[in-house]
């Protein structure tokens, strides 16, 4: 090794340590919703390129980190169990499954050949089925993967989505509907992250029953360009899609989508914050306890809530690099961010930093 | 919950009303200034690869025309000099060079594949006629510098039955840098065209200083570094580096350093120093130099010197240099300017 620079003497300082500052309170807040294990779980990255997946409880303490071979996106935790899932990030060659309260590995599951994940998945209600969004990249298509955690999370069946690049999927409350944002970027392995194929992209929200693979509804966003990447259900039902535009920065197309009452609705908040979102959202969380909606934009380095009956921005804070949202239990969201900072964000109170880790957390928390 | 039984529908719009959309609208008067240096400026580096590129395909006309090693060694150069300008303009990763994958199919890298050996030998062997629309529809593998510098360079190659000037090789030569030369001049011609957007936007003020940063950054990690086994798997392996056949990896870097110099620096030193920066400003002008001066010396093959103690001195020392470049532009002026590149915002998902 050759002397140590200032910066790499700076950047192992900043990741070599693992404690944690939280500042300000002694506790995080409480996650929404009972079902899911009061810890926040994420990828991260270490310093010399090296990832893991983490555990923080609610006091702060790093519960465990266990090491991965490569960067990992985000994941989802098993109903009724502790187990949480993660997974590579595109190409995604494997999905890990953990025990969420001792960060042990139970299984690494490889991708079928000819198939990458895109690091996303979402449980059945009952815990025993996994959805994973999958290229298939031969041919590029897209393709839901169901595998079976009672059979060693074997490989079950596979839903066609007739469309290219699938990203996010989650469980309508429904408990039957898979919803997918399919965001139509034709990417090969080969080609690292080249976009092949942005003149002719057809990003949609797509629903689909998770028993028969059937596609329910297909909506198309209104420019061609916008990939259609991100997506969340409130409890009412009401469906959002968030959008990461393709076309030129001076552009500012609307960057979120809302369907309920059979109507599929694109919400614009006005050029000057598209423009703060730098046409971009990495997160859409809709809260369960309120009528709120929370994204990020780690390009724009802002987050934002907005109404989700007006379409009204009623909060926004610059947070650079934040990316991953949680709803907290009592109407808050928490924002996480690429440089180890979580920031509680709520309705008529300024954003708050409540916590700073030596770690840099990937696009979600679960 | 009712089951959902609705297919292909286009999005309404509902409008809201924008916070702040009052203050969005005017471009800041100030920043445009910069952006009217740098438009000017990387309007200078297209057009020199415009040029470049040109040259380059006639060059190669002529050579496939009457084939002789002078002829060869001459497309030889002007396939570096065509490969030093685009490495010059190489860290602007915004506006025209976007569309069409064109940064790609001037410059597919990294390879780890071999796609490019791979493609190149699949084309020379197929019976189909090589023709500018078979090169277009072949992927961006096909469609630049890299293949060109296989076709000319790749010692494994040129002892093989169809070394140039074998008819087939040398239609795909002349194919592929028609394509580089083409696209050359439509980039330098668009770039024109996206000046009133360019300059009417104020987000293109930070979009340029990060290309910038994130052309640093490749430069470090990626094109450094990595050969050097400071990263990684920690071995030392020039075919890490980017233009290995040529031997040009060296020489690459120093154009892309010197490129930065000539079409960023200049409106980036003035902002700083109207940022009440000008030590700063000046601090960073000094460390372009320091890195250049490593050149023209480091004009050389990498692999001699990846394989020697004594040689690798060197590389550390421009390492070095290159590091303390990339820690005062995307660390100190960056952190001064609020212009951030981050673990998520420069690796989208």
């Amino acid at each position: 090794m050759p002397e140590l620079t200032r910066r790499s003497f700076i950047k192992s300082a900043l990741t070599g340590s693992a404690a944690i500052s939280l500042s300000g309170c002694t506790l995080l807040p409480r996650k929404a919703g009972n079902q899911s294990p009061q810890q926040y779980t994420g990828a991260i990255g270490l310093q010399d390129n090296r990832f893991a997946v983490s555990a923080i409880a609610p006091d702060g303490k790093m519960l465990w980190q266990s090491p991965v071979g490569s960067r990992c996106h985000s994941g989802c935790n098993r109903p009724n169990t502790a187990q949480v899932v993660f997974f590579e990030r595109r190409p995604g060659w494997a999905f890990y499954v953990f025990n969420s309260e001792s960060g042990d590995r139970l299984h690494r599951i490889e991708a079928a050949k000819g198939e990458h994940f895109v690091g996303h998945g979402v449980f059945s209600p009952d815990g025993r089925y996994l959805y994973a969004p999958v290229n298939r990249y031969e041919p590029g298509e897209g393709i839901i993967a169901v595998y079976d955690s009672h059979q060693h999370y074997r490989r079950v069946d596979t839903f066609e989505l007739n469309g290219i690049g699938p990203h996010q999927i989650t469980m309508h409350p429904d408990g039957q509907t898979l919803v997918v944002g399919l965001g139509g970027i034709l990417t090969h392995p080969d080609y690292d992250r080249i976009k092949l194929n942005l003149p002719t992209m057809k990003p949609a929200l797509l629903m689909m029953d998770r028993l028969s693979g059937d596609i329910l509804a297909r909506f198309q966003p209104s420019h061609h360009q916008l990939s259609t990447r991100h997506v969340d259900v409130a409890q009412d039902g009401t469906v959002y899609a968030a959008y990461q535009y393709q076309g030129p920065a001076h552009e500012l197309p609307p960057l979120v989508a809302r369907y309920r009452n059979g109507r599929y609705e694109e919400i614009d908040f006005g050029a000057a914050t598209h423009r703060e979102l730098g046409n971009y959202i990495a997160s859409i969380v809709a809260h369960p306890e309120n009528d709120l909606v929370a994204i990020a934009s780690p390009i724009g380095g802002t987050a934002l809530i907005f109404n989700s009956r007006s379409g009204k921005v009623i909060e926004k804070a610059a947070i650079p690099d934040c990316a991953g949202v949680e709803a907290l239990a009592g109407g808050d969201f928490l924002v996480s961010s690429g440089r180890g900072k979580l920031v509680r964000m709520g309705k008529g109170k300024p954003a708050e930093e409540i916590a700073s880790m030596p770690v840099q957390w990937d696009h979600h928390l679960v | 919950m009712t089951r959902l039984a609705l297919t292909f529908l286009l999005a309404s719009s509902v409008a809201v009303s924008p916070l702040a959309a009052a203050t969005a609208n005017n471009a800041d008067s100030q920043t445009i200034e910069y952006r009217k240096q740098w438009h000017s400026d990387v309007l200078t580096g297209y057009q020199n690869l415009a040029t470049q590129g040109q040259a380059l395909s006639s060059q190669a006309a002529s050579y496939c025309q009457a084939p002789s090693p002078e002829g060869l060694e001459q497309t030889k150069q002007a396939w570096l000099e065509a490969f030093l300008a685009w490495q010059q303009v190489r860290f602007v990763d915004f506006g025209p060079v976007e569309q069409g994958n064109r940064a790609w199919q001037f410059q597919f890298w990294p390879d780890p594949k071999n796609l490019v050996a791979r493609k190149a030998s699949y084309l020379l062997k197929d019976e189909a006629p090589i023709t500018p629309e078979k090169v277009s529809e072949s992927g961006v593998a096909v469609q630049g510098f890299p293949m060109a510098e296989y076709l000319l360079y790749d010692q494994a190659f040129a002892n093989g039955e169809e070394a140039l000037p074998a008819g087939r090789s040398c239609k795909l030569l002349l194919a592929v840098t028609r394509h580089i030369a083409d696209n050359g001049q439509s980039l330098a011609n668009d770039w024109q065209g996206f000046q009133s957007n360019y300059l009417g936007s104020d987000q293109y003020t930070d979009t340029t200083i990060r290309s910038a940063m994130a052309g640093l950054e490749i430069l470090e990690e990626r094109r450094l570094a990595t050969p050097m086994g400071l990263r990684g798997n920690g071995k030392r392996s020039v075919y890490s580096a980017d233009a290995w056949r040529s031997e040009a990896s060296l020489a690459a870097m120093g154009a892309s350093v010197q490129g930065l110099k000539q079409s960023f620096l200049p409106a980036f030193s003035k902002l700083l120093t109207d940022r009440k920066q000008p030590d700063l400003a000046e601090q960073i002008a000094q460390q372009f130099d320091e890195v250049l001066a490593n050149f023209p010396e480091l004009d050389r093959p990498m692999a001699p010197l990846l394989a020697d103690d004594n040689g690798y001195k060197l590389l550390q020392s421009l390492y070095i240099d290159i590091t303390q470049l990339t820690s005062l532009v995307n660390d100190r002026a960056a952190v001064e300017l609020g212009v951030v590149r981050g673990f998520n915002s420069s690796d989208g998902d």
